[in-house]
């Protein structure tokens, strides 16, 4: 199975996140956005149970074009077989025309599973998964949490419809997956062997034209308002009286 | 382009609680239209004599009873023929899959994540929560919409007079049947333990950093007589059962009191928070977890942890 993962360069929430104007952030440092490390995981799990191989595709801008290599090297050191790192034409919030510019490069690629995070933290306007399906004329389905393979056509997901319900579904391949969450937890690279692989890392690099689509756009970034709330200072053996005190008045204890 | 459609999703003949809160901002939105706030409903046996909007439109087939990929391509041709100016989904599994896939074909600008709405002339604009809940952001969508909302935007709104329905027919749509997304089956997890009926939940996320570290906060709520609950990421890692997550995916708990340790506050782990008192407690003063809490305290879960504990033993005796 032609197997490929894609992997956004997202805003580290550990970090700040400065508002420049009304319209505009910078943030201080970038991420693999988390439920991108989950599809290549499970693309990787796939690889080892039905053969085949992981191209893992990052996608970065200016901004955070360094910063994309690590999860790129990562996902090498988990048993990736290729990593390329896309860079787009130019920085944009608008999914659509990140989904029609990739749409554009993979429709040749014959993969026969691609796979994405549900979501990325910054998809205010659109989801890349199901807009890439759509693009390459693929059935998509999100929420995946496994995969396994009924025949050369189709593959068998558990999807998970919340609440803790489930549903499987039979998917015809190629295909286009939401990952929720990868079927085992993510592997752990130490940091040693992230920076052996790091150093010899082959990330091959391409670079996509960005189309405009202006029919969505950003008026105003902004922190939500900071309801009233109670704040225990102190050392932790104050903190703990203070919280017991609370506990008390809410009558738990 | 006058009209809302609430674009439903239908789990075992059932319309979702999602829509319900969908369906009084759907009102209010076609209220400045001028339009219609329909409900668009596929199924088989569905009872759609209480949903609160002006019109339903009800594809009722057994191909329809449960998901498939022949829901995108039955809600792509009644959108395509209503052509509204606002389509509303849950930012949910089956909402997400149909109504990006409308938005993809029909070329509708798309705001996710949502929490509000409004109409300024022409132009629609969403509020989202982005960025794990840290900011906020305003979109303006250009003459139409899709909308995805997350749970929890809207109050859950029941009766008024009924809708008039409209029964369409698969075969009427003249829809081309698609296979390639197929039902099999649903799946309910074993529950060890049912956490929405718990009164006080201890409730850890990505800072407990350690499946070892669950032990002490296991010690807590024992204490404390709470159950244990957590956010996505000890899930992900294995260190909880699915049973015990809150969220999205999860359970949605209304405890008295919901001790959150180490837990950022994503909004898809918001949507399942409906608790009396939220604690919390994080190293980051920034972390979104504080804007829905009471009570928190900035500070390291293992240097409180013992000392908490210590001292509600010695009260418990």
């Amino acid at each position: 199975m032609k197997i490929c993962a894609i992997m956004r360069a997202v805003p580290d929430l550990v970090e700040e996140i400065e508002l420049i104007s009304d319209d505009e952030i910078e943030p201080f440092a970038y991420i693999g956005n988390e439920r991108d490390e989950h599809a290549v995981e499970e693309a990787v799990v796939l690889k080892e149970k039905f053969g085949g191989t992981v191209d893992v595709i990052g996608i970065a801008d200016e901004d955070s074009e360094d910063e994309i290599d690590e999860p790129l090297a990562m996902s090498l050191a988990k048993g990736a077989d290729r990593a390329i790192k896309i860079m787009l034409s130019e920085n944009s919030y608008r999914k659509v025309e990140q989904a029609k510019a990739l749409s554009e490069y993979l429709k040749d690629k014959d993969y026969d599973l691609i796979l994405t995070g549900i979501q990325s933290i910054d998809a205010f306007t659109g989801m890349l998964g199901p807009m890439l399906a759509y693009g390459l004329n693929l059935p998509f389905t999100g929420y995946v949490t496994e995969v396994e393979e009924i025949d050369d056509n189709a593959l068998l997901v558990q999807k998970e419809l919340g609440g803790g319900l489930m549903g499987e579904f039979r998917i015809r391949v190629p295909a286009v997956l939401g990952i929720v969450s990868a079927e085992r937890p993510l592997t752990f690279v130490p940091l040693a062997k992230l920076r052996k692989v790091m150093k010899g890392a082959e990330i091959e690099e391409e670079e996509l034209e960005i189309p405009e689509i202006e029919n969505v756009k950003v008026l105003k970034y902004y922190e939500p308002e900071k309801p009233e709330i109670v704040l225990l200072e102190g050392e932790a053996d104050e903190v703990a009286d203070k919280l017991i005190e609370v506990f008390k008045e809410i009558d738990v204890i | 382009m006058k009209d809302v459609v609430v674009l439903t999703e239908v789990i075992e003949n059932k319309v979702q609680d999602i829509d319900f809160e969908l369906f009084g901002k759907a009102k209010e939105l076609a209220g400045v239209t001028g339009g219609d706030a329909i409900a668009l409903v596929m199924g088989e046996g569905v009872n759609v004599d209480d949903l609160p909007c002006d019109t339903v439109y009800y594809v009722e087939d057994a191909k329809l009873s449960d998901f498939s990929s022949l829901h995108n391509k039955v809600a792509l041709k009644l959108i395509d023929d209503i052509k509204p100016k606002i389509v509303m989904a849950g930012n949910t599994s089956l909402g997400t899959d149909m109504a990006v896939y409308v938005a993809a074909a029909l070329e509708y600008p798309i705001a996710s994540l949502c929490s509000n709405v409004s109409i300024e002339g022409d132009n629609i604009i969403a509020t989202s929560v982005a960025y794990g809940g840290k900011l906020l952001v305003d979109t303006e969508l250009e003459e139409k919409g899709v909308i995805l909302v997350n749970r929890g935007s809207f109050p859950m709104e029941t009766g008024g007079s009924p809708a008039e329905v409209k029964k369409i027919g698969l075969d009427e749509l003249g829809v081309e049947i698609d296979e390639s997304i197929q039902f099999m089956n649903y799946i309910r997890p074993e529950e060890d333990v049912d956490i929405s009926k718990f009164d006080i939940l201890v409730s850890v996320g990505r800072g407990i950093d350690g499946e070892e570290n669950i032990e002490e906060a296991k010690e807590l709520a024992e204490i404390l007589g709470a159950e244990i609950s957590a956010s996505r990421p000890v899930i992900d890692s294995g260190w909880l059962p699915k049973s015990r997550q809150v969220g999205r995916s999860g359970k949605t708990v209304s405890p008295k009191l919901y001790l959150a340790l180490g837990i950022s506050g994503a909004s898809e782990h918001l949507e399942g928070v409906k608790a009396k008192n939220v604690i919390a407690i994080n190293t980051d003063p920034d972390a979104p977890i504080f804007r829905v809490s009471r009570v928190g305290a900035v500070i390291d879960i293992f240097e409180l942890l013992p000392e908490l504990i210590e001292k509600l033993e010695e009260i418990k005796g």
